[in-house]
């Protein structure tokens, strides 16, 4: 089954190798779900691409997921074994069922013990039902929970992850890993035990043929190799247009999303018309490269619709000389047909195998991430915070990020109640620095005193509570722009949101949204200015004794920025205050600034005493035509 | 209701199809003809060949079974393309259709249906694939299924007639219980769709999150979704479990019904043996595989198209929106003007403007400025047409806005928004957006006014290809691109948003003086306060009634302004 593949996770019809009597692949033109003509074929899975090469990338992924889904499948050991017994159950029915139903088949023909023949087959049938729809429910209920499991750790680790994280995994990418990674080992379980059935199937099928006639299972044996010859090369073959296909998709969704980010100049140009022939342009490569993969498909389709069936007749053909010369029956000629049905239901053996791969994958990047180290270890027994103003202090204090060292032996102290400015040239880890204080990130050496305690001896939420943060753009989390303000105080009334968002001039604009205060953050028209002062009100409504402002102001028009800078010094009032400061004018207004340089303080003094030095004011000169900012924008 | 309209989209796109729909009914119908043949010919090889001990004739009988096997293997072959006929050409025009609405829907700010942008090409996809899947596995279901009931017919016409009561029997209980399993299916999808939009916003914002000690409540958010949709997923396992009378009915029990009546039938010769062994090889290879398809994937297969179809569906309607003006107005100038003009964005916000009246002769250089959440783009979208007022009028030289007609306003007045649009194509491409006709001595000019010139040369000319997103270009390179292609454009009015934000000072005065000296009306909503400067008139913007005059008078009469200037220098 194939469906869209991002966001959405649809539960995967079974294949199933062999229900009661037949297998699909061996009816007459292939089987109808199974066989590379049925659901992958068309939607080439990464599984697919393992096979055909790429190996060595993905196989530590693969390792990482087959661990991973050993410790899940572990977790549901009791389940497990009841899918298991099913499977054997439903196998072993279906091995007998061929020989009841020669029995009844020859019973019928001389009309002795008929009765209990029919008696003999329907048990069989029963039981194979009945364990194939037992095998679905609590291969279900065991997928479900699985990967349930999964991605409730995969969301806590995520958040544990923290900042750190995002920079490692993207967002886009953790939704992938979260909706459909995550969704791939539900179908593990049945997976697992459909692809053992199907190996025991064909065995079973060929050993019983050898039962009735050792020559029949030679044939099918020998006849068997071309087949899985021509399923080699169709998955070679074949995988080259599906990615050529991907590729021509892909260039129309980009297209698109570009469109989607111009959609202002595109109205107002009136040029719509002329975006669609643009986002449009690769349809006709789309179109041909659509061509070729039916081409490949049919390729193969054909000569399996031909060699199966042959492949029956051959057995038929030698089952009915030796019907002629009498060593077997009627009734065992049916039988050899309905066995040879089975064997070649293994082909389907294949996609299981492909889609073990992509459970595989799938668990393994869920793996990637629930491997990775949280940001921050909080301490076993927290100490208490006594009651302070805010005095902050990093002593000998080194980050590394990869090999390079960004900060390096720093001490800076903070006195409490005073606003301290940190500017530098980009990338001297001013972010790094203000980021230290509310142990979003921790040092890989020296510590980080709050009036006087370490901090990584405070509970995380205390910790949290007492230093607050406020960003450039905050995100829009909560259900309402209300909740929003009080993310981090969900108790906060009304009354309380309101007057913070009055300190931090966002009253006004919230009240002229369609629903004031109820607006859903995602439908309120914000600009950067009004979002960044929702932000400013979430740090306003905090009673934090420390409050770091990362990258404030940086990207606002002059008068907005005067406004926002009106809002800070409300909501500053009284609290120790780190703001990474991108502009002369935020470094001016502190009162002092810590000066960055090669990972080191280089000086801790007010603005106007180091206007003069010429390296400092060369920190706020601009690029000569343009400002790039990496990663916004 | 959204099943149906999905059909409609469907129907809409498939039609005329219909010789490419025959060839593949014919070739399907070659297909089906050795399954039809198969019980018939072994019946006849083993009643005729191997049980009176004349294997030759028994293995020529199978020849013929396998020849035609070879003519089925044909119409396979011959599948193919009419598949792709009938499949292809259905994704070029609903992709076709689903870009354009998208586009449209993007453009009037309408939601996309439920279907996030990036994912309707993908919706489109899904429709192709499903829809190839069904095609091949229904056309089996029906051809295999009964060319398998037509053989038994020839075989033994009372047992046809037994097995198939019971096949009806099967299918109607599946159909009757159809429509929990796809309720159950689709709240499956919906869950799904549920855990990414939850999670999205706590990802996204696992800073905030965090900083507001607040992991625990967005976790638990998420936590809902994902556990509502793993229990989906169990009560449509239970769904699921119809399977069982359904298969019993329509595969078990006609097995059994024919070797019940055969001893009876072959008595009475009705029936030989080599017939129930005929009988019952329809039976396996081809009926069950087909009813079993029919069961298991049937639903599923289906409904994922009809909820695709649907979304859409969706993202293809056309709102009933009000018609476009037939009868426009030519503006006999290009002067602005706004007269009593009342904006909110809905009846119970506070609006944006009250009362505001404005003229802009044409060819002046006008600046906006004020706080952002003023207005400021508010005001340029009532400009250019976008928003309309409550109470009051925008003009274009004397007419209403709407009575200038879409057409020719998009001529006339300009918009350089603050997100530059730069798009895969060529440079030139990019910079003649706004006059295609422009000469390569048309574009050297605008390139050198504006201040292109080192990014140009950079890329390697005109001709150089931006990839998708843009690239390697910087946001002040962007910004330039789009200037360059006001600069270039006829329109009379140009209004920049904001465009010149990523742009050094410098950079910003020079492309600014280029846009004013090329003649027309410039309105730049100014990002910062020099804008404001180098302007003939100032409108600053603080509130529902704006204040007009130049950089003089309102530094003497605006305290604000006065504040924002000093600030600026400070």
């Amino acid at each position: 089954m194939a469906t869209t593949r991002r966001r959405r996770t649809l539960p995967v019809p079974r294949r199933r190798t062999s229900a009661a009597l037949s297998a699909p692949g061996g009816g007459p033109t292939g089987g109808p779900t199974g066989g590379p003509t049925g659901g992958s074929a068309h939607r080439p899975s990464h599984g697919l691409a393992y096979l055909t090469g790429s190996q060595d990338a993905s196989n530590a992924l693969r390792v990482q997921g087959g661990r991973l889904l050993r410790t899940v499948a572990g977790r549901s050991r009791a389940m497990m074994s009841l899918l298991a017994a099913l499977t054997l159950a439903r196998v072993v029915a279906s091995l007998i069922t061929p020989v009841m139903l020669a029995v009844a088949i020859d019973a019928g023909q001389d009309g002795a013990g008929l009765p209990a023949a029919l008696a003999g087959l329907a048990a069989v049938l029963t039981v194979a039902a009945l364990a194939d729809a037992g095998e679905d429910l609590v291969g279900s209920y065991c997928g479900s929970r699985m990967t349930a499991w999964l991605r409730h750790r995969l969301v806590g680790r995520v958040l544990a992850l923290g900042v750190p994280g995002q920079r490692r995994f993207p967002t886009g990418d953790v939704l992938s890993r979260l909706t459909e990674s995550a969704a791939a080992p539900a179908t593990f379980p049945i997976l697992l035990l459909s692809g053992t059935a199907a190996v025991l199937t064909t065995a079973g099928a060929v050993i019983a043929l050898a039962t009735i006639d050792w020559l029949l299972a030679l044939t099918l044996a020998v006849g068997m190799a071309p087949a899985v010859v021509l399923l080699r090369v169709f998955v070679v073959k074949a995988s080259e247009p599906f990615a050529r296909y991907q590729r021509c998709q892909a260039a129309i969704a980009t297209r698109m999303l570009d469109a989607r980010l111009g959609v202002r100049t595109i109205r107002a140009g009136g040029t719509a018309a002329r975006e669609v022939g643009r986002i449009l342009a690769p349809l006709p490569d789309l179109h041909q490269a659509g061509l070729r993969t039916w081409a490949a498909q049919r390729q193969v389709s054909w000569r399996l619709s031909l060699l199966a069936p042959l492949l029956q007749i051959l057995v038929l053909s030698i089952a009915g000389v030796r019907l002629a010369t009498g060593d077997i029956t009627t009734g065992q000629l049916v039988a050899a047909s309905s066995y040879t049905a089975m064997a070649l239901g293994s082909a389907s053996l294949f996609d299981t195998l492909v889609a073990l791969l992509n459970c595989q994958v799938g668990a393994g990047r869920v793996g990637e991430i629930l491997g990775t180290a949280p940001a921050v270890v909080p301490p076993a027994r927290p100490a208490p915070l006594p009651d302070g103003p805010g005095h902050l202090r990093l002593r000998d204090v080194t980050v590394r990020m990869g090999d390079r060292t960004v900060l390096d032996h720093l001490d800076l102290t903070v006195p409490a109640g005073t606003s301290v400015a940190v500017v530098g040239a980009s990338g001297t880890g001013k972010s790094v620095l203000v980021s230290l204080a509310g142990r979003l990130l921790d040092p890989d050496a020296g510590r980080i005193e709050l009036d006087g305690v370490p901090i990584d001896t405070l509970a995380l939420p205390e910790l949290r509570r007492t230093v607050a943060y406020a960003f450039e753009r905050p995100a829009l989390l909560g259900a309402t722009l209300h909740d929003m303000i009080a993310y981090a105080r969900p108790e906060a009334t009304r009354a309380e949101v309101r007057e913070a968002a009055r300190v931090a001039s966002a009253d006004d604009f919230v009240r002229a949204l369609p629903s004031g205060y109820d607006t859903a953050p995602a439908d309120a028209p914000m600009s950067g200015g009004e979002l960044q002062r929702l932000g400013l009100a979430r740090a306003a409504l905090s009673a934090a004794r420390v409050v770091v402002l990362d990258d404030a102001t940086s990207s606002l028009d002059t008068a907005t920025e005067l406004r926002v800078t009106q809002a800070l010094q409300r909501v500053l009032t009284g609290r120790t205050c780190l703001v990474v400061a991108h502009r002369p004018a935020t470094a001016a207004r502190a009162d002092l600034v810590a000066w960055l340089d090669g990972g080191r303080l280089r000086a801790l003094a007010p603005h106007t005493r180091l206007w003069p030095d010429p390296d400092y004011r060369a920190i706020f000169t601009p690029a000569p035509t343009s400002t790039p900012r990496p990663g916004r924008g | 209701m959204r099943s149906s309209a999905g059909l409609r989209l469907l129907r809409e796109h498939a039609s005329g199809r219909s010789p490419a729909a025959r060839r593949l009914a014919a070739w399907s119908a070659l297909e089906a003809v050795p399954v039809f043949a198969s019980g018939l010919l072994l019946a006849t090889a083993i009643d005729q060949g191997f049980l009176p001990r004349k294997p030759l004739v028994g293995l020529a009988w199978l020849a013929v079974l396998a020849v035609l096997y070879a003519l089925g293997a044909l119409g396979t072959r011959q599948v193919y393309p009419s598949l792709a006929a009938l499949v292809e050409p259905l994704r070029d025009s609903l992709i076709t259709d689903v870009v354009t609405a998208s586009l449209r829907r993007m453009i009037d700010d309408e939601p996309s249906g439920g279907a996030g942008v990036s994912q309707v090409t993908e919706q489109v996809e899904a429709v192709r694939a499903l829809l190839a899947t069904a095609i091949r596995n229904m056309r089996q279901l029906l051809s295999a299924g009964v060319a398998a009931l037509l053989g038994l017919v020839l075989l033994s016409p009372l047992l046809a007639l037994v097995i198939t009561v019971f096949v009806l029997l099967g299918a109607a209980v599946f159909a009757a219980f159809l429509h929990i399993q796809i309720g159950r299916y689709r709240a499956v999808i919906r869950h799904a769709e549920d855990i990414g939009e939850t999670a999205a916003a706590v990802v996204q914002g696992v800073r905030d999150v965090v900083v507001c000690a607040a992991e625990d409540r967005a976790a638990q958010a998420v936590a809902g979704a994902i556990d509502a949709q793993a229990e989906a997923l169990r009560a449509f396992a239970r769904s699921r479990l119809l399977r069982l009378p359904v298969l019993t009915l329509g595969v078990h029990v006609p097995l059994l019904a024919l070797l019940a009546m055969s001893p009876w039938l072959i008595a009475h010769h009705h029936l030989t043996a080599g017939q129930a062994a005929g009988g019952v090889s329809y039976l396996i290879t081809a009926l069950q595989p087909a009813f079993v398809v029919l069961v298991d994937a049937g639903g599923t297969l289906l409904l994922s198209l009809a909820v695709v179809l649907g979304r859409l569906a969706e993202v293809c309607a056309r709102p009933a929106g009000a018609p476009e003006a037939k009868v426009t107005i030519v503006p006999t100038s290009h002067d602005v003007a706004a007269e009593h003009v009342t904006f909110a964005y809905s009846p119970h916000a506070e609006p944006v403007f009250t009362d505001l009246s404005l003229r802009i002769a044409a060819g002046a250089h006008l600046a906006v400025v004020g706080p952002s959440g003023v207005g400021k783009s508010t005001l340029a979208s009532l400009l250019t047409g976008h928003l309309e007022p409550q109470k009051g009028d925008i003009r274009l030289g004397g007419v209403r806005l709407a009575r200038v007609g879409a057409e020719r306003l998009r001529r006339t007045i300009t918009l350089i928004p603050q997100e530059a649009y730069v798009f895969a194509a060529t440079l030139r491409e990019n910079l003649v957006y706004l006059r295609p006709q422009a000469t390569t001595a048309d574009l050297e000019r605008a390139v050198d006014a504006v201040g292109l010139r080192e990014t140009v040369d950079r890329l390697g000319g005109y001709d150089a290809e931006i990839p998708p997103g843009g690239g390697p270009l910087s946001q002040g390179e962007r910004q330039l691109i789009t200037l360059v292609r006001a600069h270039l454009s006829a329109a009379a009015v140009v209004i920049l948003d904001e465009a010149t934000c990523h742009l050094h000072p410098a950079a910003e005065a020079r492309a600014e003086r280029a846009l004013a000296a090329r003649g027309g009306t410039l309105i730049v909503i100014a990002h910062r306060i020099s804008s404001a400067q180098r302007a003939d008139q100032v409108l600053l913007i603080d509130g529902p009634r704006p204040m007009l005059g130049t950089h003089e008078t309102l530094l003497r009469h605006s305290p604000l302004y006065a504040e924002l200037v000093g600030h600026w220098r400070s």
